[in-house]
Formats: C-alpha cells, structure tokens, sequence
C-alpha cells in the first residue's frame, strides 16, 4: 500500500524553513536509501513503496551551472541555472541567486528568493522560487 | 522471425513550410517512400506514425491525405524519439510474424506549433524553474569542459561540420557553410552554446516502407537494405550523483543493438546521431562507444568524423544541418543511412558503406536521465 501521506506529498510546499535555513523536502527509501527530490510513490532501485519523507541539508555544491540567454517567451533572460549536489546523494536543478556566475565545485546555500522571472513582472512581484546562493557561509573558502 | 528490410525510403525537404499542413507533408514523404519500395497503398497492412506536438491522429490525417486508411494506425508520442520509435514498432510487427509490409512516418510542422527555446513538458518541476532543452546540454558541456579540457572553439567545430555537410544535401535546411568563428560569433542561448550550436524548429516528414524477407523476395529488386536491429530503450531514474557526461541511455539502446545485430561498434562504417547541440553529438558518439570517451570533440578538430574521415557522423548535415522536425527526426535519419547504403547520397556519398547506424535520443523529463533513446542498425 501507499500511504496516503506519501501520496500527498508531491501537493506540499516543497521546502522546510528550520532555523533561518531553507531545506528541501525529498524521499527517501526506507528499504535501500535512494534519496528522490521530489519524491516519488516508488524506489526505482528497489520497488519499495512508500519513501519517508526527509528534509535535505540547507547547502550543496555545485555539480554543474549554465546561463540561460533564450528562454520560453514566458521568461526573462539571463539568469543561471545549476544542479546542485547534496550530501544525501541527491542532485537538484535549481535557479541560482545574483548576477554572479556560478562556478563548478562552489558550495552553495538554499536561500529563498526570486526565481527566473515572468516576463512583464518586476522583481519583487515575481514568483517565490528555491534559489541558490554562494559562497555558502560558515565554510572554508578552500572547500572550492 | 523474419529479418526485416527496408524497401523504401521518402522525404521532404526540411525547413519551414507555412503553406503545408503536417498532414500534406506526411503524405508527401508516404508516397515517395511507396514509389520507391514500387508497392501500393493497398500493399501497406499497417502503419506507425511518430510526432510530437501535432495533436491528435498525425497518423490518420496524414495517411488519409495520402490514401490510405482502414488498417491499423498507430500514432506515437516519444519526443524527438517519436519517429524512431514508430520504426521500432513497425519493425517489431513483423518480426512478430503479424506483417509483410509496414510503413513507418515521422511527421512534424513545427514552426506552425512552437516558439522559443523547446523545454520538458510545462508540468516538469525543473521546467517551471527556468530549465530548457538548451540549457540541459549546456549544463552538460560544462562538464566535458571541466573533466576533459573539451573547448568552445572544439564543440563549434562540430557544428560547422554538421552545416558543410548539409550543403551536399539538398534535402537540407541550411544551405550556406558556416565556420568555427561564425559559430562562435552567433548570439549565446546557453552559455557555452551559441545559436548555430543548436538544431533549429523545423517542418518536414519522412516515411520507410519495411517489409519481412518473404515480402522482400517477392518485390525483387537488390536495393533493399536490411534492418540488423532495432532497439528502444526509456532513460533511467536518476538516483546518487552520475557522471552527466556519460550516456547510459544512449549505451543501453547501443548494447542491445550490437548484440542483437551481432554487428560491433568497430563494424561501424559511419553513423547518424541525434546532435540536437553541438556538445550532443559528443555524449551521443562516446555514449554508442565509436570515440574514446571525452575525446571526440578534439578528434572532430582532426577531421575524423569529416565524410572523409574515420568515421563520418552526421554525413546528412545532421539535425544542426538538415534540420529538426522532432517527430521526423528519428525516420530521416534511418532514410540518409539506407541512401548511404545504396550508394544514392549523391555529392555526401561515403565510400564502401556497408554498416551505418542512427541513433535517436529524445527529451527530458524530471528525475530521469532522458525519455526515449533508439538504436538502429542497417546493412546490406
């Protein structure tokens, strides 16, 4: 059976703000440990059904990043993109904050703010997305 | 089971056709192909038909248009692996002993459906995010940069390979060489892919007619090539943190490919690949295990992929040259490599071509490494 907790986890919030840290909600497998996020009915690695929910560390590193320039009509351009990778051994594609460039091996922190924005929008109206911010704070800048 | 030819092959000019419908294409590509193979539309037993944002029954709309109707129709949705996968499937009706003669149509008129860059379906999570298509691969050449040194100038190379050859095609949708500087001098859409970097909206069709040995036989002729394999796989879930410059999918529609065919990547003679970006052609090449991994845009540079070269990828023009016309895509391809076969490819002709393969990797969806991934080997 899939619990109906399980089944309606896709429907929340995809984030938890702990302590001034956004973390991000994802499944894991209670019978072999895949982590998905988003989380999904069924381990693809093992079948097992149900994942438990958990709640991914508030900082990653950068796996990979591009600047976007042409987008869908719906977005205004640029903004950077990234994969960031968790100590959970899960990878997210998420927008990444400022007009910096993102680089390959940064560690970065979960922050929430203004995702890539509707064309016709301003700033402040435009829709709350999970960004990435760097460098993260409270680690070795050689950690790059 | 009986082997499976290909007795004919048709298609369209590729580009923008605003005074075509879809349909009209479809039937234009439909009727070529049935001339060639010389059957007639009553000789088709069934059909499979590959597009992807055409709305419902391309196949009806398009073989009605072409005459035929009445037998059983199968309309495919496999993103850019729509058409190859209605060669999958026609394949496998006759090898299922079903069939004698069974077409196969990749159909799309894109610029009449689509603006902008192409992303994941607009309910994808990571789409509602900003990801597009573009942005898929440019992510992924950032890594062939950072783990192999791979370079711009490397990755544009591939592109201006791609545009000289579909000047030798006339099927094609560019016309004009471009050069490596030109390349780089065109506006970026993801950093590190400038526009002459990715495949452009296309319409155009293309139509195979295959058919079971007895079938074949009994048409005669010697121009038949035949189909050593087909294979299709789906893409992975993605669990732990993979290599992104490696094609698992791309491998795993390979490996069932050279097993079934009994035919190895070193038999290879030259091979069509699904170079929606220039950095794709690479992931695609190394992932089928015709380059050293890491190494092919640098070996692109030295001119091995050149219709003169080692192995000579993208002959046709590619989908950077020839154009991309999703569903049509994947049927356009097997098309060049049966022309390549006969020895028909005119000014692109490889010399000695007995072996050739097309391979067809389409979309994004999240969590998992790609949608559709096909694999087809040809011979004769």
């Amino acid at each position: 059976m899939v619990s109906t907790e399980a089944a309606t986890a896709v429907m929340k919030r995809p984030y938890e703000v702990e302590d001034g840290l956004v973390r991000l909600r994802a499944g894991r497998c209670p019978a072999c440990n895949a982590v998905y996020c988003p989380a999904r009915l069924v381990c693809d690695g093992c079948g097992h059904r149900g994942l438990e929910e958990i709640l991914l560390a508030p900082r990653g590193k950068i796996y990979t990043f591009t600047t976007v320039h042409q987008s869908t009509p719906e977005f205004q351009t640029p903004y950077h993109l990234c994969y960031v990778d968790f100590d959970e051994q899960v990878r997210v594609m998420l927008p990444a904050a400022g007009e910096e460039r993102p680089r390959i091996g940064e560690d970065v922190e979960i922050v929430l703010g203004t995702g890539p924005r509707l064309v016709g929008t301003e700033p402040e109206e435009g829709p709350h997305a999970l960004m990435v911010a760097g460098p993260a704070t409270g680690r070795d800048e050689d950690d790059v | 089971m009986s082997d499976v030819y290909v007795v004919g092959a048709g298609m369209t000019p590729f580009g923008k056709h605003p005074d075509k419908t879809a349909a009209e294409l479809g039937a234009a590509a439909v009727l070529e192909a049935l001339d060639d193979a010389g059957v007639s539309l009553g000789e088709i037993e069934a059909a499979w038909v590959g597009s992807v944002f055409q709305g419902m029954a391309m196949g009806q709309r398009a073989l009605g248009e072409g005459g035929i109707s009445g037998i059983p129709i199968t309309n495919v949705e496999n993103a850019c692996s729509s058409g190859s996968t209605a060669i999958w499937g026609a394949a496998m009706s006759i090898k299922a002993g079903m069939y004698d003669v069974v077409l196969a149509l990749g159909v799309e008129h894109l610029t009449g459906a689509f603006r902008g860059a192409f992303t994941p379906d607009e309910s994808d999570v990571e789409a509602q995010r900003g990801l597009t298509m573009p942005a898929v691969y440019a992510m992924r050449a950032q890594r062939h940069f950072a783990q192999y040194g791979t370079t711009s100038e490397q990755l544009a190379a591939i592109s201006a390979k791609n545009k000289r050859n579909a000047v030798a095609n006339p099927l094609a949708q560019f016309k004009k060489p471009v050069s490596v500087d030109e390349v780089l001098a065109s506006r970026m859409i993801a950093d590190p892919l400038h526009l002459q970097e990715c495949a452009p909206v296309s319409d155009g069709a293309a139509a195979v007619v295959l058919a079971s040995k007895r079938k074949r036989a009994a048409l005669g002729g010697s121009r038949a090539v035949r189909l050593a394999a087909s294979t299709l796989k789906s893409g992975r879930a993605e669990v732990g943190l993979k290599d992104m410059t490696v094609e698992d999918l791309t491998w795993r529609a390979a490996e069932e490919a050279y097993e079934r065919s009994g035919i190895s990547p070193s038999d290879i003679r030259f091979a069509e690949v699904h170079d929606c970006f220039s950095i794709a052609e690479a992931l695609r090449v190394e992932g089928l295990g015709l380059f050293p991994h890491g190494e092919y845009p640098a070996r692109v540079v030295k001119g091995e992929a050149d219709l003169d070269g080692r192995l000579p990828v993208n002959g046709s023009g590619g989908l950077l040259g020839k154009g991309h016309p999703l569903g049509a895509t994947g049927v356009a391809q097997v098309v060049e490599v049966v022309r390549q076969l006969r020895g028909e490819a005119g000014l692109r002709q490889i010399p000695g071509a007995r072996v050739g393969l097309a391979h067809c990797r389409g979309g994004k969806a999240q969590g998992v490494e790609g949608t559709a991934c096909t694999v087809n080997i040809l011979t004769v």
